[in-house]
């Protein structure tokens, strides 16, 4: 820390005097006081109050106890749209363990600079591409029979697998969870390729020297330097894909019935369509716990790993 | 240990081609009438439509005003409030300094839709509703917490020095900061700028339940119902697609590091 700093500290005085003479930093931290209490921590702390009332969000507000969590526990949708979230988030967590890593590590044995530089850049520009260009791009791919992905089956002579892949329950969640294939360029690609290039060139040397295999020097030391970026991925990804949202909305709306519901959709659908804000907020709640189990078992589960090492 | 493995070189390409041939396609598709769609969907064919973005973009350009603004103000709240407190961080030693910065970065591990509905509630109280200043705070403020984090780290790697040099001139607090430390953390705003930004751009849910109507509708909201006639059929639809994604690659194609760096800090915000 900056020892100049304390130059606004004295020793001696009160409290009060002391945050009197630091009122200057205070006022530097009002604007992101104010804006964060004001946004975000207010409505985070009345979302339990919320929850516990029936509320259309104009008139009625009615105090119901925990009526609310009963009711959740009935619902149908809720045990739907958590397995689904689970099921997006199992898949998504373990795509971004696999092929972005996969294509990282080819893209940083590329031995030539220029065609290094180009895979790089041509890898991260999707990802300035909107999500919702994404999505709605792959809602047309699929789209019908004339839809592009139907008609390369046709091409290669698998008529019999033409499908209505969005239209279907049985394969809807799946077809959502395939956007992006082959899912290499993404923010997992980034944070693993700026990882290996922070590996220093001596590591590799010394594993050449000793004839190391490509497949021995991926194991002895790419991967394991990679730890770190690697848990970074699992925990962003298993947060980020457990509230997945604009897939199922743009391409699905949750259907065909309740096959592609999720959480974070119920939470809207209840909120804004059918004004239940009181009880869409007690499903924020009980979205909130599971997260926090969820990181809290697996930052658990990756220090005892450590340990093993 | 110069040249690469050619199997390497022929599975790296591969890979990059299955990747970027949806977006091939939606380029090559935006240019067509719906006939050449469906006769020959995988590659450009002749005649080029150019039209559809003009149609397009009728449709889109008052939205594309409202996300320009929208991220504008955003970006400069995220940057206004998280360079004042990280400048308070990094200079003072104040009573409660730690439990503050503390609730701070507090924000970045409550997810998102947990408080989508209490923060309905209090920007609608607030007179926000379908406002472009509601659109923009709320993201604004999700990126502070992160803008906090890595701009505090930024000044306090700056040479204590400066700040001695600007006391014995007489600089006051807020000179120092303005005429000596801003000046000086230029990468470190872009990126922050960049992340923000992005994010703020790319926002769908939050405005699709702060927004209705036209009035101050996104162009990310937008790009959902573009539509072509009967010839031109999704052609249109593509070619708003793509107009939707330029500003932000062209901002990327300009400034390439100061993007990577702030896609990747980004990514710590869970």
């Amino acid at each position: 820390m900056n020892d100049y700093a304390h130059r606004t500290l004295p020793r001696r005085g009160g409290l009060l005097r002391r945050m009197w003479k630091a009122r200057n930093a205070y006022l530097f931290l009002l604007p992101a006081l104010l804006l964060l209490s004001a946004i975000k921590y207010y409505p985070f702390l009345t979302a339990f109050v919320e929850s516990l009332f029936d509320w259309n969000g104009v008139n009625v507000n009615r105090f119901i106890g925990f009526a609310n969590y009963a009711e959740l526990l009935k619902d149908e949708k809720i045990r739907v749209a958590f397995e689904n979230a689970f099921k997006v988030s199992l898949a998504t967590v373990l795509i971004n363990l696999t092929a972005p890593l996969l294509a990282a590590l080819l893209v940083f044995r590329v031995r030539s600079p220029r065609l290094q530089n180009v895979l790089k850049v041509g890898f991260i520009v999707p990802l300035v591409v909107p999500m919702m260009v994404l999505i709605l791009l792959w809602r047309w791919m699929y789209a019908g029979d004339t839809g592009l992905i139907n008609q390369a089956l046709d091409a290669v002579g698998l008529e019999s697998l033409k499908h209505s892949w969005l239209g279907d329950s049985s394969t809807a969640l799946g077809a959502i969870v395939f956007v992006g294939f082959p899912w290499v360029a993404g923010l997992p690609f980034l944070l693993y390729l700026a990882g290996l290039q922070n590996i220093s060139e001596d590591l590799f040397e010394v594993a050449s020297m000793e004839g190391a295999t490509p497949l021995r020097r991926m194991i002895a030391v790419e991967l394991p330097l990679l730890s770190g970026q690697i848990r970074l991925v699992l925990i962003y990804s298993l947060i980020q894909s457990f509230q997945v949202f604009e897939a199922p909305y743009a391409m699905t709306n949750g259907g065909p019935g309740i096959s592609t519901i999720t959480p974070s959709l119920h939470i809207y659908d209840q909120a804004f369509n059918y004004g239940r804000f009181g009880y869409a907020s007690s499903i924020g709640v009980v979205l909130f716990a599971v997260l926090l189990v969820l990181t809290i078992a697996l930052q658990k589960l990756i220090r005892n790993s450590d340990k093993i090492d | 240990m110069k040249k690469s493995n050619p199997w390497t070189v022929v599975f790296v390409l591969a890979l990059f081609a299955v990747a970027m041939y949806p977006f091939f396609v939606l380029l090559a598709s935006s240019f067509k009438h719906q006939m050449q769609i469906y006769e020959s969907p995988w590659f450009f064919s002749s005649p080029l439509y150019p039209s559809n973005y003009g149609v397009a973009f009728r449709q889109i350009s008052q939205p594309i005003v409202h996300s320009l603004a929208v991220t504008a103000i955003g970006v400069a709240a995220t940057l206004i409030a998280s360079a004042t407190a990280a400048f308070s961080f990094a200079r003072y030693s104040f009573p409660f300094k730690n439990a503050l910065y503390g609730v701070i970065i507090m924000l970045l591990m409550i997810p998102g839709f947990v408080i989508l509905v209490p923060q309905f509630i209090s920007v609608k109280n607030m007179g926000m509703y379908n406002t472009l200043l509601g659109q923009a705070l709320p993201p604004a403020a999700s990126y502070t917490a992160m803008g906090v984090m890595l701009m505090r780290a930024f000044f306090e790697g700056l040479s204590r020095s400066l700040y001695e040099a600007a006391e014995m001139e007489g600089a006051r607090d807020f000179s120092v900061f303005a005429r000596i430390v801003l000046p000086l953390s230029k990468p470190i705003v872009a990126t922050v700028a960049i992340m923000s930004g992005l994010q703020i751009w790319n926002n769908f849910v939050w405005s699709l339940v702060v927004t209705t109507g036209d009035k101050v509708k996104p162009v990310i909201l937008a790009i959902m119902t573009v539509q072509g006639g009967i010839n031109e059929g999704d052609g249109v639809k593509l070619a708003g697609y793509v107009i939707a994604s330029l500003p932000l690659l062209i901002l990327f194609f300009a400034a390439t590091k100061p993007f990577v760096s702030g896609l990747t800090q980004g990514a710590v915000k869970g």
